[in-house]
């Protein structure tokens, strides 16, 4: 396990230098819209919260946490508050392979094309779309996390945001749940696939699926893909732990101990297995973690934009 | 030896809601916990009850452990909202270290 300590001192910095947790400076982390025209005016602000794009690096980072948690190198990590933020996070961004880059942009695309086939009135504006601080709301930073709530939250009424379709459990939570009483700054927030009007289809497939804590316990929204699923004629496995029951997939322990993220997620592995179905996830942070452990496993945007 | 804090609880409340002395200690919370590590989280709640400040900042990094998947607030009995207590110790011990 590493020092607490120091890696909210870390996180912390990051956010305040960089508005990223891990330095990476937006324009090198937010491209995948670059590619499409998407319109900047619409009723809905389509808003990642720059979860997905930053699964590349925090999967790079993670490697290197685990090559030396509880090892004589993690006391040097007490020394990485003095490096500048952005220079460790373009660093940390020169290792991430461009493979992984790529395939992080993929479901982001695929959501944009879910939404317009759904024909859904939505924009995309790069310049409103920043982290929303949830790392720092876990890790117990209440300071850190209000004040960058805040900046985030008047940036988006400013520029007068009303309806937000967000992609993320942990942006969700945080514009539904956390923006309202922290920043007194309230949105209409809905996750993207609670918008999806896909012609029904019969694929007569069955996935499993897995739902993230915070769609299924904290917002109680897993109910709503599998009916998005259903209407395509794709049926979801019963498994014990599903919905509100549903079980951690380890990664919210990925920076403080990559080994007992491993092991949660190898618990959770196991139990999706059990089926013998495609694994279906709807979070960045799951699908990272749980395509580590070499599950066969994908994003549920990928599944939806090969059968809509 | 610990000392006890009586007034720790209402300490807290700045950090959290008040809510851990709703607690009786069944036990649900720690049942269902992924952890499944020495009495997580219960045993940091009856730390909170009984006003032991000083086993807390002792033991203050096993709070990082927490996943914050909700499982124990979901199933806790007297709606004590153990997620939310480890939170706000969370919160509390970061106050403690930037003070």
């Amino acid at each position: 396990m590493f020092n607490p300590k120091e890696i909210i001192h870390i996180l912390a910095n990051n956010v305040r230098q960089t508005q990223s947790p891990f330095g990476i400076p937006k324009f090198m982390a937010n491209t995948w819209f670059k590619d499409l025209a998407l319109p900047e005016k619409g009723e809905y602000l389509l808003f990642t919260g720059l979860m997905y794009q930053f699964a590349p690096y925090i999967e790079t980072s993670t490697q290197y946490l685990e090559k030396y948690e509880d090892t004589p190198m993690a006391d040097y990590l007490k020394y990485a508050k003095y490096v500048p933020a952005y220079l460790s996070g373009i660093g940390l961004a020169l290792m991430t392979p461009g493979k992984e880059k790529k395939k992080a942009r993929q479901p982001l695309k695929n959501i944009a094309f879910l939404l317009e086939q759904s024909k859904v009135d939505f924009c995309y504006r790069p310049d409103l779309d920043h982290y929303s601080g949830i790392l720092l709301y876990d890790m117990g930073d209440q300071a850190g996390f209000v004040a960058h709530a805040k900046k985030v939250a008047h940036r988006l009424q400013q520029a007068g945001i009303k309806k937000i379709i967000t992609i993320d459990p942990h942006t969700a939570y945080a514009l539904k749940e956390l923006f309202p009483k922290y920043t007194g700054i309230q949105f209409e927030v809905t996750p993207y696939f609670e918008l999806l009007d896909l012609d029904p289809k019969d694929c007569g497939i069955e996935v499993t699926l897995h739902d993230p804590c915070f769609f299924g316990r904290y917002l109680h929204v897993s109910d709503i893909p599998r009916k998005v699923l259903s209407n395509l004629g794709i049926q979801t496995s019963k498994i014990r732990n599903q919905g509100e029951f549903t079980s951690c997939c380890g990664g919210p322990a990925e920076s403080i101990s990559p080994a007992l993220s491993n092991d949660i997620m190898d618990k959770r592995v196991k139990e999706l297995e059990t089926t013998g179905k495609p694994i279906i996830a709807y979070c960045p942070i799951c699908l990272g973690n749980l395509k580590k452990s070499g599950a066969n496993v994908e994003d549920l945007s990928s599944l939806l934009v090969r059968h809509a | 030896m610990s000392s006890v804090n009586l007034a720790f609880a209402k300490e807290l409340k700045a950090y959290s809601e008040d809510t851990a002395l709703e607690c009786f200690n069944c036990g649900t919370c720690s049942a269902i916990c992924p952890l499944v590590h020495d009495n997580f989280p219960r045993r940091m709640i009856r730390y909170i009850q009984v006003g032991a400040k000083d086993k807390i900042l002792e033991n203050a990094n096993d709070l990082w452990r927490c996943l914050h998947c909700g499982l124990c607030t979901h199933t806790c009995p007297r709606q004590a909202d153990p997620g939310e207590i480890i939170l706000g110790l969370k919160r509390f011990v970061v106050a403690n270290w930037r003070a």
